[in-house]
């Protein structure tokens, strides 16, 4: 029989996942044990500084100079360079979140009773929403921080259902509109269920192949083994599928809005920063770390589907009239240009560095601006909760010039006009896919150039659909019933606060995230 | 012979157990009689009649069902873990491979801290009343 | 002779997947999702044989755990949304959409 070593577990290298679920199982005691007058005013504090904890920690580990240089926790878990930055930028996103979420009114009071029920008006009556939502959360952002850092197949799998489980649920949740928010919770937990078992599959099928399910033992089963094994063909198949339905890539794009326009505001906030940039970052380490042997057989197709992402993201997001779904098709539209960076990891540790930085940069600079577009559309509301309807939204820059001007310039730098953060995203992820088709002997050469040529076309059909917004909001009259615009708490003024911040000032000056980007990028992934 | 001595007495233990738990039972438990403890086992609830054709099961029993699988399957960590957790002995009782030790047991003792955590949160919640 | 087991995993996979495409009910639709699953542990453990590793059986235990927790959430929220609507079809499902 096979005996077992203890394994060795770096604790210091590990701290920020293990405070944030930490947090996460005291937050379900506090649930069990505290009264319920006490829950909230426990709960929010011990989000808020488990977030923050985890993120001095994480700036610990940079500053001193202690970015871990082999795999941690036998091999399961990668504490590299690029994994410290994607978790950095994954806990400040959350913790923007979480003062979101913090916001009173965005959450049901008892999810178990029935809309229009005499439960519902007891529950709503006695106040308050279900703070089940805080461990929940930190659950997910414990998920999001395991998925890129994953180090193997079977960690990533757990994580990317550790990420998802708690999502399913916080999408349920919403006050306002509960059957959309419901139907949303469904739609979400089916189709992911259904493209987590793909991913399943295909690991499966890589086991058999490389005969284990580490990256980089796949990668080097890669270099020795038969290329066109049919299990190596159909795994590769199946796990792209189950990654790309996680970022949100056409073909399979099609629960992002409604996912996004059933969720309650914060929570989508969450899932189209969050979610993005730990998937984005899973997507890397897999395609960079574990299938980088065979890259002149995977490119061609991420090719594809990230040219159909880009051109679907925007070309839909036109004919959309609900505010939601408007960014959410952005965000399938901001997946594509992404996967456009994933393209150009190709070639020498330079190219790699460079695009990898791009691409750190890119997810750092849209996350936040994506939470701070959320964090307005909390405030635009009618009678039955937020107004979703683009008409409802006509003549805003007339009744409420600060937020109206505040949401266009996040929507400017959703297109990528230059002086916003978005700007510098997309030069940098185009520059550095036009550089590696000029690397010597990269198989797809001059189809790197179309590739960004299809993504600057992308990029104006979407300019088109932000711009008409913003006329809509400044150049129309106002209806006389429009929406109320709710007196923002202290959370959400913070949260459009520093969005509005980091973008003007990434924009302004890129140079300091670019530089922390260059940093984390130059380690490269543990290979 | 040694060897099976262990079983012997786990054998001993689990069947003092038994005789234990039947005999203390009617001094300490309360005595409540009625129709349904009297009939057919079903749960200790009265059977309903079922309409033709089957009809609903209540949502409780789907409550049930789903607290009972999540906790369930969590012993599934328990198996290898008690398999490796000695050390290895041959034939002579040397050891030949080291055990997990301390770090394993910790290990474990957290993990089952964690589970109990999500168990507190039923228990406190009332999801294991049944009314 | 680990191919058999291979085969009869695809073909489970493979119900599962149509199953999840055709069939209405979305109690139904979460148990083919399960059927899927069961496929890749079956796959795993065939694999594991195979390769002569434990790595693939270790891996079905995760997933039995991953799927247990999966159920729970699902039924969870279908349940849910049966006790709203009075019906658990997908097809009823149809508030979002375009």
């Amino acid at each position: 029989m096979n005996s077992i070593p203890a394994p060795t577990i770096e604790y210091g290298t590990l701290a920020p996942l293990l405070v944030v679920f930490g947090a996460a199982i005291i937050g379900v005691l506090v649930e069990a044990f505290a009264p319920r007058y006490l829950r909230k005013a426990i709960h929010v504090p011990l989000t808020l500084l488990s977030l923050a904890g985890a993120f001095a920690l994480v700036l610990v580990q940079v500053l001193r100079g202690q970015v871990s240089t082999t795999a941690s926790a036998v091999g399961a878990l990668a504490v590299d360079g690029p994994s410290l930055f994607i978790w950095g930028v994954i806990l400040v996103l959350s913790f923007v979140c979480v003062l979101l979420i913090n916001d009173e009114g965005h959450f049901v009071a008892s999810a178990a009773a029935v809309p229009g029920s005499a439960d519902e008006e007891e529950a709503e009556s006695a106040g308050g929403g279900h703070t089940e939502v805080y461990p929940l959360v930190l659950f997910a952002v414990g998920g999001m921080l395991l998925f890129p850092a994953s180090h193997d197949l079977l960690m990533m799998f757990v994580a990317l259902e550790v990420m998802s489980l708690p999502l399913y649920l916080l999408c349920g949740l919403a006050r306002r509109r509960r059957l959309l928010s419901q139907e949303a919770s469904m739609k979400y937990f089916l189709l992911g269920a259904f493209s987590s078992a793909f991913f399943l599959y295909g690991t499966a099928m890589i086991y058999g192949y490389a005969g284990t399910v580490s990256l980089p033992g796949i990668n080097q089963a890669l270099a020795r083994g038969a290329a066109l094994d049919p299990l190596l063909m159909i795994g590769l198949a199946m796990l792209g599928v189950g990654l790309m339905f996680k970022i949100g890539a056409a073909p399979f794009q099609a629960w992002k809005p409604d996912v996004y326009q059933g969720a309650p505001t914060p929570i989508t906030a969450l899932m189209a920063s969050g979610t993005l940039v730990a998937a984005v970052g899973a997507v890397l380490r897999v395609f960079w770390v574990g299938l980088g042997n065979l890259d002149w057989n995977w490119r061609p197709v991420i090719w594809g589907v990230a040219a159909l992402t880009m051109i679907v993201g925007s070309i839909l997001a036109i004919t959309q009239t609900d505010i939601k779904r408007m960014l959410a098709y952005s965000s399938i539209a901001h997946a594509g240009f992404l996967l456009v960076g994933v393209m150009a990891t190709f070639g020498t540790a330079e190219q790699n560095a460079s695009s990898l930085k791009a691409i750190l940069f890119y997810l750092a600079v849209y996350g936040i601006t994506t939470v701070g577009a959320f964090a307005v559309v909390t405030l635009v509301r009618d009678p039955g909760g937020e107004a979703g309807h683009l008409s409802r939204w006509a003549g805003l820059g007339k009744r409420a010039p600060m937020l109206a001007g505040v949401f266009a310039f996040f929507l400017l730098a959703f297109a990528g006009i230059p002086l916003t953060s978005g700007f510098f995203g997309k030069y940098a992820v185009f520059a550095a896919a036009l550089d590696s088709g000029t690397q010597p002997g990269d198989s797809m050469g001059g189809w790197m150039a179309a590739l960004v040529v299809v993504g600057v076309v992308a990029s104006a059909i979407a300019a088109f659909f932000y711009v008409r917004v913003i006329v809509l909001m400044f150049f129309s009259e106002p209806s006389a019933d429009g929406p109320a615009i709710a007196v923002p708490s202290m959370g959400t003024v913070t949260v459009i606060a520093v969005s509005l911040l980091v973008t003007v000032g990434v924009g302004l000056y890129p140079e300091s995230v670019l530089g922390v980007a260059d940093d984390a990028a130059r380690s490269l992934f543990i290979r | 012979m040694d060897l099976y001595v262990p079983i012997l007495v786990l054998a001993v233990l689990a069947g003092g157990f038994a005789i234990f738990s039947v005999a203390i039972a009617p001094f300490t438990g309360p005595k409540r009689w009625n129709r349904a403890k009297l009939d057919a086992y079903e749960c200790g609830i009265e059977p309903t009649p079922q309409p033709v054709g089957g009809g609903r099961f209540p949502l409780k029993y789907m409550v049930t069902a789903m607290l009972f699988i999540v906790f369930d399957i969590e012993i599934i960590f328990l198996y290898p873990w008690a398999v490796s957790f000695a050390p290895e002995l041959n034939d002579a009782g040397q050891a030949i491979a080291p055990g997990l030790g301390l770090f394993a047991l910790v290990e474990m003792l957290l993990f089952i801290v964690t589970v109990l955590a999500a168990y507190a949160y039923v228990w406190r919640r009332k999801g294991l009343d049944w009314d | 002779m680990t191919t058999h087991y291979l085969i009869l995993s695809g073909l489970l996979f493979a119900i599962g997947a149509m199953g999840v495409l055709i069939r209405r009910n979305a109690i139904v639709v979460f148990m083919c999702v399960e059927l899927m699953l069961n496929a890749c542990n079956l796959a795993f453990v065939t694999f594991s044989r195979q390769v002569g590793n434990l790595e693939g059986q270790i891996i079905a235990f995760f997933v039995m755990v991953v799927a247990a927790a999966e159920v729970v959430v699902g039924l969870a929220i279908i349940v849910t949304i049966f006790r709203t609507r009075r019906s658990a079809s997908v097809d009823d499902a149809n508030l979002l959409k375009y």
